[in-house]
């Protein structure tokens, strides 16, 4: 297929995927925001970190940030690669100039999300409940995919878009073990259990704390949670599951995928993680912390392989005169 | 004269708060004077006040649409007879209990369910209190509660009841009282943990101002009391939540606790007991199971000891029980110790076992069963109230100053058939709160209080609980089968600003989020290099 909608495709899978994640963690932590910390597992994530994690900028001057601030910008601010309205316009502009490709339905439903967005007056409706926008959100976002594999055929098309859809997932979930389990680490105890990390309210913030509960029978501790959002292959969020979709969708899209520099350096960082999964190293999180910089580097690593493989001839823009 | 809608008007520029008029001869929980907020709901009535009637309606809307989306309801019969399901009545204006007087609760509860406890021990085992001559020996033997098959059995940890909820009330000086304890199964929690997930996703705004303590752990201390009396050592000990199935009223909170604690909700045909072990029949054959919260009650668990004619029960659950294969909480035969005669003698229990002073009173409890306190009973018969010693949910329970009298005279034949069956007690004045009508206009209604508490080595209790209210004016009825509704119950942090943050480190570290304008540029930068190398390689090629 043409590289250029192929590439199109694989950022529709980003940003889609990045408003979902974005609007479950803001929901989650804004609802956390309400009470006071106490109980086990209730330590809270400073705004500006959490801002950082889902890759806004914060100002340095204007630290410490407000719950209502920090959700007004990683809501609505337009500008930002990371905000939710940004991330479904930038997915919707992509829609449209892949409109042949993606199913009618799908279309449709991203189209529908954009504009009520975009037309209802959201910064008063965040004011008064940021829930109910969030659940917009996530249930277009679920819609959406639930049609992309109900309507689309298993080809390229649908490859690149599963694929970007989960590059995104692996990298996030990276970014928001990076913040918030990591410095917890510090925090453990000797018997090892940590009961003032936030690693339960990260869970819950992620939407992954009932599948953690069927999974790990042991309380939701830093390290039990770092191993199952790294390591666990039936949740689909964990980064290694992740990974394994992403390289799985690019070999169905690679008719060489053997010799393909993304695949081979998804197929080895998959190895790696294997390897450990034992558990992260437990040394107050100096292993975890080195660990996950790692294959967070391998995978823009992999990611810019993928640009280069792939999509590399999108990037002329059709006034560049090729030879 | 205003008309009607002027006057709704009135009340919606006026302000609610300053019409709010709490009910005389009773304390308020929000308000201390006609339009004067306690100093702890100041925040909370600035907030109401400046949503008004319109906003608070339809946020009501908005509730119950959402409750019932998520199947967040209960059953009721309408008048001719006909189950229906209706929302959970979840009030909007919150409970607010300060810090230092969640302090007294917490710590009156932690004494009282420790003497129940050690009263349980002593039933089962020596009865030295019996001896002793404090409790009468026929509330213990001779009460249906008493449970002759585990005689002897002492539960691991020696904890009789792992999850109890106390239900206590306000009275018209102020100060709490317990009116009941429910150690056998307690049921309110789950609707504890969605009221507050509603509030805070409906009406954000009313938290303002407030360190509210969260009560979202509850599921984990509870699958930690259990994997603790779980005789499975050296294994991952299997937990199980054992409902009597979908028609129990209380499914939705079996269902929601197991889902919480990532536990298998089970029914009796999945349980089976081989060679004195509890197992339960899964797709890979039969699995162990150590620990078995169960949500029936004892006379159904196991039709070998108890009701043979019982489809619930699993026969061999006791053996399996006594022979310490199989934990059970609650223990087996608790419901001797919440029996509402001998709850009369619970502050007895605490200074004969703890040597203390109850730190939480009772309500001042006749028993009819002994002649001069019936005959005393009998004579102010329309100034007390008169409940049935083996009913709970409210069913049977009489009030004297609100009855005609010919209710009167039926509530005494009742009485003279069979003494035994009954209890008087003196009539509390339960405190109201502001509560919210169909208008959106805040009105005084009468509410209680059930804290929950999970006790293991030490006694936990969930800061709040569930706050019934009775949505009808005057009524003390708050049971939800009869028309209550319940308020999300908010317990202030006494600390400081004391977060526990997590260091801002790694967030630095972080690569900025890839974008589709960055991924661009890296692949035209490779394209034009491979460009310069192409031109390079091919100048003055095609022209």
């Amino acid at each position: 297929m043409l590289a250029r909608i192929a590439h199109e495709l694989y950022w529709i899978g980003r940003y889609v995927a990045r408003a979902d994640d974005t609007a479950r963690m803001l929901d989650g932590l804004f609802r956390a925001s309400l009470q006071a910390p106490g109980g086990p597992g209730t330590a809270r994530l400073p705004w500006e970190t959490v801002m950082t994690a889902l890759g806004a900028r914060p100002d340095p001057d204007e630290a410490p940030v407000s719950a209502s601030e920090a959700v007004r910008s990683l809501t609505l601010d337009a500008d930002s690669p990371a905000s939710v309205t940004a991330c479904v316009a930038r997915a919707r502009d992509g829609a449209k100039r892949v409109r042949d490709v993606v199913s009618r339905e799908m279309w449709q439903t991203l189209n529908t999300l954009y504009l009520e967005l975009d037309t209802s007056d959201l910064g008063s409706a965040l004011r008064t409940g940021p829930y109910s926008v969030y659940a917009f959100v996530r249930e277009r976002c679920a819609l959406w995919w639930g049609l992309a594999d109900e309507t689309m055929l298993r080809d390229q098309a649908y490859a690149f878009l599963a694929a970007g859809r989960h590059a995104e997932g692996a990298s996030m979930m990276l970014r928001m073990l990076r913040v918030s389990i990591v410095p917890s680490l510090a925090l453990v105890d000797e018997s090892g259990s940590s009961a003032e990390g936030p690693a339960p309210a990260l869970l819950q913030a992620i939407g992954g704390l009932e599948a953690f509960r069927r999974s790990v029978p042991g309380p939701a501790d830093a390290y039990p949670v770092a191993k199952f959002l790294l390591f666990e292959p039936t949740y689909p969020h964990s980064v290694a599951a992740a990974l394994e979709l992403v390289h799985g969708r690019l070999r169905d899209a690679d008719p060489s995928y053997r010799t393909a520099a993304p695949l081979l350096r998804l197929a080895r960082l998959r190895a790696e993680l294997e390897f450990h999964r034992g558990g992260p190293p437990q040394d107050g999180g100096e292993g975890l912390a080195s660990l996950l910089e790692h294959v967070q580097r391998e995978l823009s690593e992999a990611d810019a392989e993928i640009e280069r493989r792939y999509f590399s001839g999108a990037a002329a823009q059709p006034h560049v005169v090729t030879a | 004269m205003p008309d009607r809608d002027s006057a709704g008007l009135m009340a919606q520029l006026v302000g609610d708060s300053r019409e709010y008029a709490p009910a005389p001869g009773f304390v308020d929980e929000l308000f201390a004077d006609t339009g004067v907020p306690r100093k702890h709901a100041a925040n909370l009535v600035t907030t109401l006040d400046g949503m008004g009637r319109v906003v608070l309606t339809e946020l009501g809307h908005r509730r119950d649409e959402i409750f019932r989306q998520q199947g967040i309801t209960f059953a009721i019969s309408d008048p001719s007879g006909a189950p229906h399901e209706r929302p959970f009545p979840l009030d909007l204006v919150p409970r607010i209990i300060p810090a230092d007087e969640w302090e007294l609760i917490e710590r009156g509860l932690a004494q009282r369910l420790a003497a129940l406890n050690a009263f349980l021990d002593d039933v089962y085992h020596g009865r030295e209190i019996v001896r002793e001559g404090i409790v009468p020996w026929e509330l213990v033997l001779g009460s249906p509660e008493f449970r002759r098959a585990v005689h002897g059995v002492r539960p691991p940890g020696g904890i009789y009841f792992h999850v109890a909820g106390c239900d206590l009330v306000r009275d018209a000086d102020g100060g709490w009282r317990v009116l009941e304890d429910n150690l056998r199964t307690p049921s309110g929690i789950s609707y504890v943990l969605e009221n507050r997930l509603a509030m805070t996703r409906l009406c954000p705004e009313l938290f303002t101002g407030y360190r509210v303590r969260p009560v979202d752990h509850y599921p984990q201390l509870l699958l930690g009391a259990l994997r603790d009396i779980a005789p499975a050592p050296g294994r991952e000990p299997t937990v199980v939540v054992w409902t009597p199935g979908p028609a129990n009223s209380a499914y939705f909170e079996h269902s929601f606790l197991a889902r919480q604690m990532g536990v298998e909700l089970v029914e009796a045909s999945d349980l089976v007991v081989r060679d004195d072990i509890c197992y339960m029949r899964t797709t890979e054959g039969l699995s162990r199971v150590d620990a078995i919260y169960r949500r029936l009650d004892d006379d159904f668990i196991d039709p070998l000891e108890f009701r043979p004619d019982s489809l619930l029960g699993v026969p061999g659950l006791i053996r399996a029980y006594r022979a310490g294969t199989v934990a059970l909480a609650n223990a087996v035969g608790t419901g001797v110790a919440d029996d509402k005669a001998v709850y009369r003698y619970v502050p007895e229990m605490i200074s004969y076992y703890l040597g203390e002073k109850p730190l939480l009173e009772n309500v001042q409890t006749y028993l009819l069963r002994e002649p001069e306190q019936l005959d005393a009973v009998l004579d102010r018969l329309d100034g007390v109230v008169v409940k049935p010693t083996d009913q709970s949910g409210g069913k049977g329970v009489f009030i004297g100053p609100r009855a005609s009298d010919a209710e009167l005279a039926r509530q005494r034949e009742l009485v003279l058939r069979d003494p035994s069956l009954w209890i008087a007690q003196e009539l509390v004045c339960l405190s109201t709160t502001p509560t919210v009508t169909e208008s959106g206009a805040l009105v005084p209604r009468h509410v209680d209080l059930r804290p929950f508490a999970v006790c293991g080595a030490e006694f936990r209790i969930i800061p709040g609980g569930l706050t019934r209210v009775a949505l009808r004016e005057g009524s003390m009825i708050v049971n939800s089968s009869r028309g209550g509704g319940s308020k999300d119950t908010w317990v202030l942090d006494a600390a400081g600003p004391h977060v526990a943050e997590v260091e801002d480190v790694a967030a630095r570290e972080l690569p900025d989020m890839p974008t589709l304008e960055q991924a661009t540029w890296t692949g035209q930068e490779q394209q034009q290099q491979q460009q310069q190398q192409h031109g390079s390689g091919r100048a003055g090629g095609d022209g």
